[in-house]
């Protein structure tokens, strides 16, 4: 499953313990059938500037996250400075610039939430998780936790968001339920 | 053109000019921070609100375009009101720490706060806090001062066209990013630091050196090339402490480039020659100026001269060196350091340049011939006579095939100290005043900015002096003297004036310029 625009709070998660990834090795994500697909979002603009974020979207889809390496790759296709699009990429708290777990799990902790117990279920997803932390990622890889700014929901309290899974009603004793329904 | 009134005085400017640039004209100033005539306007900081009449709401000076028959309000209740809301804005985050800021007493933030804002602040909470950022180069980044003006975003962008800063993340946790692994290496990204308003990016280099306040200033130009950028050179009790730009519409904006600024290291030096010696017995001994004046006089005499003059010598000591050349029966000659040519990319004919030296096009113009090495210039038994050059590259066999050797100079190179007859120290650019010429042949007039080390003499003085000695024609009591009798002598100078000059230059006749003179 894929980090849908939809996602939101990635400005919230801290960076992990072990630094920065800028040396990772970076696989081009646009070759193919992405390279296509981006050609096509590109023929929708006027310029190839204002294809900056669905081609962030592509990238995070593929990637989990927005790398430095990335940003290189999309600045090479659409002639932007790698420079531009970090300012975007940190202006917008969808873009994760940090890697996270598989399942991203965000939980709508705005106040008619709070009132109804949304600590509760923060508390119970970061237990059942093992991710220690909001923002931290699970030793295994598979998750992160984040508290998230109003998804919207306030009449299903406590929302939550995984990936891009949105779930209504969720209570602390719900939430091992769910866990192990992912993949 | 169009005709408004600012502040109750009628101007006409331009049509498609701003407010803020049109207020200036009237003798208006209109606080502001992003806005710098140099860079693409922003309009973030709204700092320069006016209010005009019959528009709804307060503009944007630097955004706003003139229009005719507009009624400007500048320092109107409503628009003080706004530039009060907008500095209190700013100092939320802005930490008063001015007493160990380096910006303190030249910071803008500070200046329109004192005119314009509040006594007190409303903001009990604590101030946000990031670590100082070193941004390389000669750049360090103080992310709480930062008050997101996005000059230095813009002047990377636009004017020097490496772009690698940007507007990090948003709202109270905004900062100036940097891309990763570029650094602020650009050899004109030290501009950033004069563009920065408050005291955000500060100079590695010149951090904790002095305060605005305790520096003398002085108008100069910049020695590091022949593209002659306009500085100020700023002294604390009387060391060259920074050379920063001075704006010249003419030579370079408002821009000065890295080997500029740092040239400054080349005044403060302290091993400078600071008394006439003569070699008695073997020895560099102390002596009177007239008796070093005339040992030189009696080691050039009867003799063939070559002079090997320093191109970052002024005009005047160039014009006055051509005489003694003449007087002497010699041959003048120039060595010119050469380099990388460095392009600012957003400003046309502004650039690092190949000759690095202030007046090769000076030393053209008076007659003086370019030379690769002084070994293809000198004769067995001649006379070495060195003005302000640095002798390097000279072989012992050349040295010792000299009959003499005088040094007029700042600095005595080590080939001098064991060969010369008699040294005369001069004072260096910033100590004397006198003009350059610059490679579009612009005469340029730089000012004294400290005193002269010992009884070190200007250069035209002690060259007038030598004269003199030699029999010939020297009555001048003041650089603009020298410069008169250039300008009368040399066709290329005719109709410049040493006062008309003024702190901008004049270029020389078009058809004269630096081309003139050719390399042997």
């Amino acid at each position: 499953m894929s980090h849908g625009p939809s996602a939101s709070g990635g400005a919230l998660v801290a960076a992990p313990p072990h630094g920065h990834h800028h040396d990772e090795p970076h696989e081009p994500v646009f070759v193919g059938e992405a390279r296509t697909q981006l050609d096509t979002i590109l023929s929708r603009y006027p310029t190839k500037q204002a294809a900056l974020l669905p081609a962030l979207w592509m990238l995070q889809d593929a990637r989990g996250w927005v790398s430095d390496k990335g940003i290189e790759e999309i600045a090479a296709l659409l002639a932007i400075t790698p420079a531009y699009i970090k300012g975007v990429v940190s202006f917008y708290t969808m873009y994760h610039q940090h890697p996270v777990g598989r399942h991203f799990i965000q939980v709508c902790t705005t106040t008619p939430c709070n009132v109804c117990g949304a600590e509760d279920v923060v508390k119970s997803f970061l237990e059942h998780t093992g991710c220690g932390d909001l923002g931290l990622t699970s030793a295994d890889g598979r998750f992160t936790v984040i508290e998230v700014e109003c998804l919207g929901a306030c009449g299903f309290a406590t929302p939550v968001m995984i990936n891009n899974d949105f779930i209504e009603s969720v209570t602390p004793e719900s939430v091992p339920r769910i866990l192990a329904e992912l993949k | 053109m169009v005709s408004l009134t600012i502040e109750g005085r009628p101007v006409t400017v331009p049509d498609g000019m701003s407010i803020l640039e049109a207020a200036k004209t009237a003798g208006v100033l209109v606080p502001h921070y992003c806005y710098h005539p140099g860079l693409p306007v922003a309009g973030v900081c709204r700092m320069c609100l006016v209010e005009v009449e019959k528009m709804p709401k307060l503009a944007p000076a630097c955004a706003t375009s003139v229009m005719e028959g507009q009624v400007v309000h500048v320092h109107s209740p409503k628009a003080l009101e706004a530039r009060k809301g907008v500095l209190e804005f700013l100092l939320i985050n802005h930490p008063l720490d001015c007493p160990i800021c380096d910006q303190a007493g030249e910071c803008e933030l500070q200046d329109y706060t004192f005119a314009e804002g509040r006594a007190d602040s409303r903001y009990r909470e604590p101030k946000r806090f990031n670590p100082v950022e070193d941004f390389g180069g000669d750049v360090l980044y103080v992310q709480n001062r930062c008050i997101l003006c996005t000059r230095c975003v813009r002047f990377m962008s636009d004017v020097a066209d490496e772009p690698v800063l940007n507007v990090s993340e948003r709202g109270d946790r905004a900062f100036i990013g940097k891309a990763e692994g570029h650094d602020l290496t650009n050899p004109w990204a030290g501009n950033v630091i004069d563009l920065c308003p408050v005291g955000a990016l500060l100079s590695k280099d010149f951090l904790n050196k002095a305060r605005a306040w305790e520096l003398d200033r002085a108008p100069t130009v910049c020695t590091g090339c022949s593209q002659g950028c306009n500085a100020v050179v700023e002294t604390r009790d009387n060391v060259p402490v920074r050379l920063k730009p001075r704006p010249n519409d003419a030579v370079n904006q408002y821009y000065m480039c890295e080997v500029g600024r740092q040239s400054y290291r080349e005044f403060a030096r302290r091993d400078r020659a600071d008394q006439p010696l003569v070699r008695i017995n073997g020895t560099l001994t102390e002596v009177d100026w007239e008796d070093a004046v005339t040992a030189a006089v009696g080691a050039l005499s009867g003799k063939r001269v070559v002079v090997l003059a320093s191109p970052n010598l002024s005009n005047e000591a160039l014009f006055l060196l051509e005489r003694l050349v003449a007087q002497l029966n010699g041959q003048g000659v120039f060595r010119v350091a050469r380099g990388e040519t460095v392009p600012l990319p957003g400003v046309a004919d502004l650039a690092l340049r190949e000759e690095r030296a202030a007046n090769a096009a000076g030393a053209r113009l008076l007659g003086f011939a370019e030379v690769t090495t002084v070994g293809s210039a000198l004769r067995h038994d001649d006379a070495l006579l060195v003005v302000g050059d640095a002798l390097d590259g000279v072989t012992p066999s050349e040295l010792a095939a000299l009959s003499s050797l005088v040094f007029v100079g700042t600095t005595i190179p080590t080939a001098v100290a064991e060969r010369a007859v008699a040294v005369l120290p001069i004072t260096n650019t910033v100590e004397e005043e006198g003009t350059f010429t610059n490679l579009r042949g612009r005469v340029q007039r730089f000012l004294q900015g400290r005193t002269a080390p010992g009884v070190a003499r200007p250069s035209w003085f002690v060259l007038t002096d030598l004269l003199a000695a030699t029999g010939g024609a020297a009555e001048f009591h003041l650089p603009a003297d020298v410069f008169a009798a250039m300008v009368s002598t040399h066709q290329a100078f005719a109709g410049l004036d040493y006062e008309s000059l003024g702190m901008h230059g004049l270029p020389v006749l078009a058809s004269e310029t630096a081309t003139a003179g050719a390399a042997i």
